[in-house]
């Protein structure tokens, strides 16, 4: 499944990309991150807690950042977790692309999502509605943290 | 599955009891249709159920100050054949026949069925159109929710933690109404539906305008949803060729329905406006009929 968002963060794009490059202080502002910590120079792991009505998952993964284009704004990363009690994990490729935007900066998500095994089956009507959710508290998170100082 | 402990209590104190002592671990089953899937798949991995089924009385169906009390442990075929049910509110005993498969409906109840909190659930529905309320009790005390405002979420309720529901109120239509529940079922009898609208309609004394309506979908959104927007359409006119399309296109606007093999989001939308005209159609024949034998 492929799906594109994007949002609005009150800051420059300097500021932003700035940030967003630095993966621990990023993942703290995605919901439900757990733990983080480097592999090596674009590696990481870490792990992150769903919860889609009765099911909490618990997915452990690593998260691998592909590119780092500066001079076209753009960033590409991918990701793999799995829930080893549930069965099944996530698969994601994502593209970020920083715009200017009133006010700030406008962060365009690109997202290719494959879900597998029983989470699939469960979680697939209402994964993009998850990740409506997700991207907005994230949104919410990284603009006042960056309104604070980072 | 993993293993569980398993507590069958007598009374549901006790029941409440057990609950608020294991807390998330612990988890209500009824009938076992939906949970003991979920578990048998690892979605769900409970330590402690707490079986309802040795609470005497809990599935009993009976009136009670004007409505038509249904205890959480009736099984849906129990309000399906119901004659109290068939004689006072036909179109809920038909809802309930409409569920799945009959193994099925002598298991799961009613109860059990309202706390899974499935958007695509029958009985929902048409409890939504009857205005229905949920009966609910936890430590703190008893608390009654409509049931339009009962679903939050996918598979998310008002159900507090350690709180069971203990039954649903649901009240009489008043003269001149009809209902009707209509499931778009493409593809298999016991399948759940690609759409499903409830409705209902009470008639003004000249049996022909609509005193007031109400419209509920199931199938078309993370919750089953309440068309506030069609019933304020509907209500003062008269059936005509014009309030259907109308109706219809309201309905478009509120509906958010998930694509999955059950169909696309946009064809469930165009279906919700055809379904909703079919069901405002068959209420107002049987809302004609009830004004008829009145007068």
């Amino acid at each position: 499944m492929t799906f594109t968002q994007e949002c609005a963060i009150p800051v420059d794009r300097e500021r932003l990309w700035d940030f967003l490059m630095e993966v621990p202080k990023v993942a703290r502002c995605v919901p439900g991150v757990e733990t983080i910590e480097a592999v090596d120079a674009s590696a990481y792991k870490g792990s992150l807690r769903v919860q889609v009505g009765p099911i909490r998952l618990s997915l452990q993964g690593t998260m691998t950042v592909e590119e780092q284009d500066r001079a076209s704004w753009r960033a590409r990363m991918r990701a793999e977790a799995n829930d080893r009690r549930v069965g099944g994990g996530i698969r994601a490729r994502m593209s970020l692309t920083l715009a200017p935007g009133e006010g700030g900066t406008r962060l365009r998500i690109e997202t290719d999502l494959a879900v597998l095994g029983r989470i699939g089956e469960f979680g697939q009507p209402v994964i993009k509605k998850k990740a409506d959710a997700l991207l907005e508290e994230f949104a919410q998170n990284l603009g006042s943290r960056l309104q604070q100082g980072g | 599955m993993n293993a569980f402990e398993y507590a069958a209590p007598r009374t549901l104190d006790e029941a409440l009891s057990i609950l608020g002592e294991h807390g998330d671990d612990a988890r209500v089953i009824a009938g076992g249709t939906a949970l003991v899937t979920m578990m048998r798949q690892r979605l769900v991995s409970p330590g402690y159920l707490v079986s309802l089924r040795e609470i005497p009385g809990l599935d009993r169906i009976e009136a009670a100050n004007g409505d038509v009390r249904i205890g959480a442990l009736a099984t849906h075929r129990a309000v399906e054949t119901s004659p109290l049910v068939q004689e006072r509110i036909p179109v809920l005993a038909e809802t309930f026949r409409r569920v799945a498969s009959v193994r099925i409906r002598n298991m799961a109840t009613v109860g059990g069925a309202l706390a899974h909190a499935d958007p695509n659930q029958d009985p929902p529905v048409t409890l939504i159109a009857l205005g229905a309320r949920v009966a609910l009790r936890g430590a703190g005390g008893k608390r009654e929710v409509p049931v339009e405002d009962f679903f939050r979420d996918y598979y998310e309720s008002a159900l507090g933690p350690g709180e069971v529901v203990t039954g649903v109120m649901v009240p009489r239509l008043p003269a001149s109404s009809g209902a009707a529940y209509v499931k778009f079922l493409p593809r298999t009898a016991d399948d759940y539906a690609t759409v499903a609208v409830a409705a209902t309609v009470t008639l003004e004394p000249d049996g022909e305008r609509c005193r007031a309506a109400r419209i509920a979908l199931g199938s078309v959104s993370v919750t089953p949803i309440r068309a506030q927007g069609a019933e304020t359409l509907v209500v003062g006119q008269r059936l005509g060729v014009d309030l259907l399309p109308a109706a219809g296109e309201a309905v478009k606007r509120v509906v958010d329905p998930l694509s999955d093999h059950r169909g696309s989001a946009a064809y469930k939308r165009e279906m919700a406006a055809v379904m909703v005209g079919r069901a405002l159609t068959q209420a107002w024949d049987a809302a004609r009929a009830s004004a008829r034998g009145t007068r």
